[in-house]
């Protein structure tokens, strides 16, 4: 019987060591979550308020550059507003997984809602930085030039933004891995 | 005299023991079963997914065409490696493809190993982040396929497609095919991630 009795003590001492480790995972989670909040909600901020004026004029070149003259800029835009949407909605989830033992079924459901949102945001991020590049160095194969020469400030801001949209493509991918160890642990 | 008593002695350990362990037995061979269902569908797609792999990266890398005339000022031949993004594209749909063969032995021991957790961990984090770098190829040379396309008006980048039609089919194909291996590598995470719940 005392074997028995200081199995049992074992084992839930075991329990609670685990338990207190899911809590840290699920801590860190939370913690990310708000991070890479921040993070895309940055982007979107400095890529949507992009506005640039130069000051002479001629009849002929065009000397107004904003996020809504290149398509992928605009795709950048609402991506990240759309990843930071979700970021914020999903915080009372992630807090619930800090609180709740049981959370394999919403850690599941986070999963698939953390890939869509790291293929969505991979995308913006990706096709603005290929447009960016572009604004840059431009393309003797294909005559297009780089922009960046004439609308420097533009050029830096819009390059600028892209780092914080690719810090978010880190952070979701360091979630998807956490909630995926945190499904595979006992409790 | 002897002590005839009908009461049965049972030993602590032993029943604990085996309430221990039948319930084990009992959950494995169950799930087991519908992991390694989950395991041999993931096989399957890995093998789709170098399919569609392979096939962007080499009709990217096949894509070049040369127009019948030619004068002296204009550029008269267009390939992959005279964009950059292309060139990003076919490297990392080449490494996304050795990516994904190497990891079927990993799957086969999924497979084999229905219940252990450690390969289908590992499998599942290497999938998030080859579906991030084959993201990131995909839209990046999908950005610069719509600006072949339309062209901008906005910054004078002229539409090339209007003369290479044949360069722009083959490479919007391609970029296709790779959004195709995005969505069989979203499912796989997903699986990895189903399968790895324990009852």
């Amino acid at each position: 019987m005392k074997s028995g009795q200081a199995e049992i003590m074992e084992t839930s001492k075991g329990i609670q060591k685990s338990g207190l480790m899911s809590r840290r995972i699920a801590i860190l989670e939370f913690i990310l979550r708000i991070v890479a909040f921040f993070n895309t909600i940055t982007s979107t901020i400095l890529m949507a308020t992009t506005n640039e004026t130069l000051p002479f004029f001629t009849q002929f070149i065009r000397f107004h550059a904003e996020y809504s003259d290149l398509p992928a800029l605009t795709f950048f835009v609402v991506a990240n507003a759309v990843v930071s949407g979700y970021l914020i909605l999903s915080l009372p989830l992630a807090f619930v997984h800090i609180v709740k033992s049981k959370t394999q079924n919403s850690r599941i459901l986070l999963i698939i809602l953390d890939v869509a949102m790291l293929g969505l945001v991979t995308a913006g991020a990706s096709s603005a930085a290929a447009i960016v590049y572009l604004a840059h160095k431009g393309n003797n194969n294909t005559n297009w030039f780089s922009i960046c020469q004439q609308f420097n400030s533009f050029c830096e801001r819009i390059s600028g933004s892209l780092i914080g949209s690719f810090i978010a493509v880190v952070l979701l991918i360091l979630l998807i891995l956490l909630s995926a160890i945190a499904l595979s642990r006992r409790h | 005299m002897k002590n005839e008593s009908t009461i049965i002695d049972v030993p602590a350990e032993s029943s604990s023991a085996m309430k221990g362990k039948a319930p084990l037995i009992g959950v494995a061979s169950g799930s087991g079963g519908y992991k390694r269902g989950l395991s041999i569908f993931d096989f399957l797609l890995r093998l789709a997914a170098i399919i569609a792999a392979s096939v962007a990266a080499g009709t990217m890398f096949t894509s070049d065409e040369t127009l019948p005339f030619f004068t002296q000022f204009l550029q008269f031949e267009a390939g992959y490696d005279d964009l950059p993004t292309y060139q990003f594209f076919v490297i990392a749909m080449s490494i996304v493809s050795g990516y994904l063969v190497l990891s079927l032995p990993i799957s086969v021991v999924t497979i084999v190993r229905p219940l252990a957790t450690a390969p289908r961990l590992l499998l599942l984090v290497l999938d998030t982040a080859a579906l991030a770098f084959n993201m990131a190829a995909a839209s990046s040379a999908a950005a610069i396929s719509y600006l072949a396309h339309n062209g901008n008006q906005n910054t004078n980048w002229l539409p090339i497609c209007q003369q290479f039609g044949d360069f722009c089919l083959k490479s919007s194909g391609a970029v296709v095919s790779s959004f195709v291996a995005v969505v069989f590598f979203t499912i796989l995470v997903v699986l990895s991630g189903v399968a790895l719940k324990r009852h």
